[in-house]
């Protein structure tokens, strides 16, 4: 699973980016599967923890736990 | 491709929405380019800047709304108040740029006057002009959180009381965190009585060879990730280079690291103070008060005043320094006294400005029309405003590089920075320029050239407003911890990857070349000429140092860098006769 930790949030949407892109093929900040509301970081039910978010998180918000 | 495709037209005074194809971007680079070209072509001569007929023209990049590292800037352009020279400024910040092209525009262009206060709301097709009476007047913090509280999430570009009062000196904020200045650039907006602009696109930017994107991507985040410093930048950012605060002080401040959208090495912060949250584009920013003696806490809670106002600190810091020498001269009465240490003595003058109250009315006018009122000129000022890098001013850096030189040859005037030149604020042995002069595109014959005999500051400016050119159109940021990622090899394949248009790095390069001299001689028609490019007379008085030797300048030093670097250019126009 993923785990948030939203201190560590900048806001910068790489997350929610390369979700988008990943599922629809363009980059959006309306469909992706991953919200970011006030630096916290929510999954839509379709969600399938891919784990592509965490990649792309420099800041040690989001992190994939086993 | 990742143009969004259409260019908006929005005027205010017949209140009259078009949208027309945005050919022009592929033709421009896009972003910082096309805005270029918008404004060489629209913006007319004899057109005075607070003008309804000046536009504003305001673009993303071309990489904008990807996730190619870094790419979140707009770029704005019109006719500057503070010197009528056709300008622009520029900002990251969180969402408007992402969002003005997922909403399909990569540019905007507002023209006209309302017939009262306004905002624009663009939500994909769906745009209209709203009413802004309930939020004239207000700071850029109210204004940001009441039009979030009408709209909805989106980007906000804004402008706070010293916009809307036509200081000369104020500056366009992007969802309350990034500011776009200098040059006055938030006075055209309350002259169109525009108070902000909301965007929210929910459509999306695609790029055509998606396998070519992702490799060239994939390789930038790599080297970022393995870079020995990322976590140092990211937790002091500009704070590494010009430590202004104490770390530890810094940090117990910090409440929140922020970033552009799309970067991995963000550098804006919420900080707390007061039991109050600050929003800031960079801590430096915030605490550059405490250099003329003010305590630190003091220093924040000014420039948080300043930027909810809307106002440039550096320039009102500056014209109050005018403003004392005149006092002392017997040439101005003062509504009180200007005392630098004192935060009540800067906010009583930071309200009397941005308000344009009692004396603040005339130093709200900028330094071009006081030294005409006066018949005195200021120290270190450059196009009407006052350079940032002087040897005696807030930034004490007294050696002459490519900043130092930018500050008088670019067409706008003087500002921070323009094209992450590597000898900003930290001397370096020239050899070991080579490598960012290499990754800039610049030929290694011409490498060769610049570095004989210490280093030719004229040719590596010219170079240096080329890649910065790049950088601009295509949306990347250039501060120092991003651009050294950059090369012109990578901006060529990513533009080309995400647009379907194949441009090499030459061909990109000949035309960032093409961009610059296009709006240096659109300026140079409009009448700015070398004279108007020539240093101030007091860089020379004990002042600014040759960057290698330390030696002292003269004025003739400095004007054999400026032929260098017209020569370079390509603007025969501006050499000696």
């Amino acid at each position: 699973m993923i785990a948030v930790h939203s201190e560590n949030c900048t806001g910068c949407m790489r997350c929610v980016l390369i979700c988008s892109y990943t599922y629809t093929k363009k980059f959006s900040i309306s469909t992706p599967r991953i919200k970011i509301k006030e630096y916290r970081a929510e999954f839509t039910e379709d969600c399938n923890e891919c784990g592509k978010c965490v990649e792309q998180c420099f800041y040690g918000a989001l992190e994939m736990v086993k | 491709m990742s143009f969004a495709g259409k260019i908006l037209r929005v005027d205010l005074t017949n209140r009259k929405i078009n949208k027309y194809d945005a050919d022009l971007a592929k033709d421009y680079i896009g972003g910082f380019g096309l805005c270029a070209k918008l404004a060489c072509d629209l913006i007319k001569s004899e057109v005075t800047p607070l003008s309804p007929l000046n536009p504003l023209i305001i673009g993303a990049g071309a990489l904008v709304g990807t996730n190619a590292p870094a790419t979140s800037r707009i770029y704005a352009f019109t006719k500057l108040p503070a010197n009528g020279a056709i300008g622009w400024g520029g900002g990251g910040g969180a969402t408007f740029a992402c969002n003005l092209k997922f909403a399909g525009y990569d540019a905007v262009i507002i023209e006209g006057k309302a017939d009262k206060p306004v905002f624009i709301r663009i939500e994909d097709d769906d745009i209209d002009i709203r009413d802004a009476e309930d939020i004239w007047g207000s700071g850029i913090n109210e204004t940001c959180e009441k039009i979030w509280e009408e709209c909805g999430e989106g980007g906000i570009l804004a402008v706070g009381q010293a916009g809307e009062n036509l200081v000369r000196f104020s500056m366009m904020y992007i969802d309350r965190l990034s500011t776009v200045g200098r040059g006055g650039i938030g006075a055209v907006m309350g002259s169109k009585n525009l108070k902000a602009l909301f965007v929210r696109g929910s459509g999306s930017v695609e790029v055509k060879d998606r396998k070519r994107f992702d490799k060239a991507v994939k390789e930038l985040l790599e080297r970022m990730k393995s870079y020995p410093y990322l976590k140092e930048w990211q937790e002091l950012g500009l704070l590494k280079s010009l430590p202004a605060i104490p770390r530890d002080v810094y940090l117990k401040l910090r409440k929140r690291r922020i970033a552009c959208v799309s970067c991995p090495i963000g550098d804006k912060d919420v900080l707390e103070l007061d039991g109050g949250e600050i929003y800031t584009t960079s801590a430096v920013n915030l605490m550059t008060p405490a250099v003329m003696g003010m305590n630190y806490k003091d220093a924040m809670r000014l420039t948080a005043k300043l930027d909810d106002y809307g106002m440039d600190m550096f320039e009102f810091l500056g014209i109050l320094n005018f403003a004392k020498e005149l006092s002392e001269k017997g040439k101005l009465e003062l509504d009180s006294e200007i005392d630098f240490t004192s935060l009540d003595s800067m906010l009583f003058w930071a309200k009397k400005i941005a308000s344009r109250e009692g004396t603040g009315d005339l130093l709200a006018n900028g330094f071009a029309e006081m030294e005409r009122k006066f018949g005195v000129k200021p120290k270190s000022v450059v196009k009407g405003m006052r350079a940032y890098t002087t040897p005696k001013g807030p930034l004490i850096w007294n050696l002459f590089g490519t900043m130092e030189l930018g500050q008088i040859l670019d067409p706008r005037g003087p500002h921070v920075a323009a094209g992450g030149s590597p000898t900003y604020f930290a001397k370096r042995p020239p050899e070991s320029f080579r490598k960012h002069l290499a990754r800039m595109g610049i030929p290694d014959e011409k490498i060769g050239e610049i570095l004989s005999s210490g280093i030719k500051i004229g040719k590596l400016l010219c170079h240096s407003h080329i890649w910065f050119t790049i950088l601009a159109s295509l949306g990347i940021c250039a501060r120092a911890q991003i651009n050294r990622f950059y090369s012109a090899d990578i901006c060529a394949e990513l533009y080309s990857a995400a647009t379907g248009i194949e441009m090499s790095k030459n061909q990109l390069l000949d035309k960032a070349r093409e961009i610059w001299r296009m709006l240096k001689l659109a300026n140079f028609r409009a009448g700015f000429t070398r004279e108007d490019d020539l240093p101030p007379e007091d860089w020379f008085d004990d002042g600014f140092r040759d960057y290698v030797t330390g030696e002292p300048l003269t004025k003739e030093d400095v004007e054999r860098m400026m032929d260098e670097y017209y020569r370079e250019m390509g603007l025969e126009e501006f050499m000696r006769r």
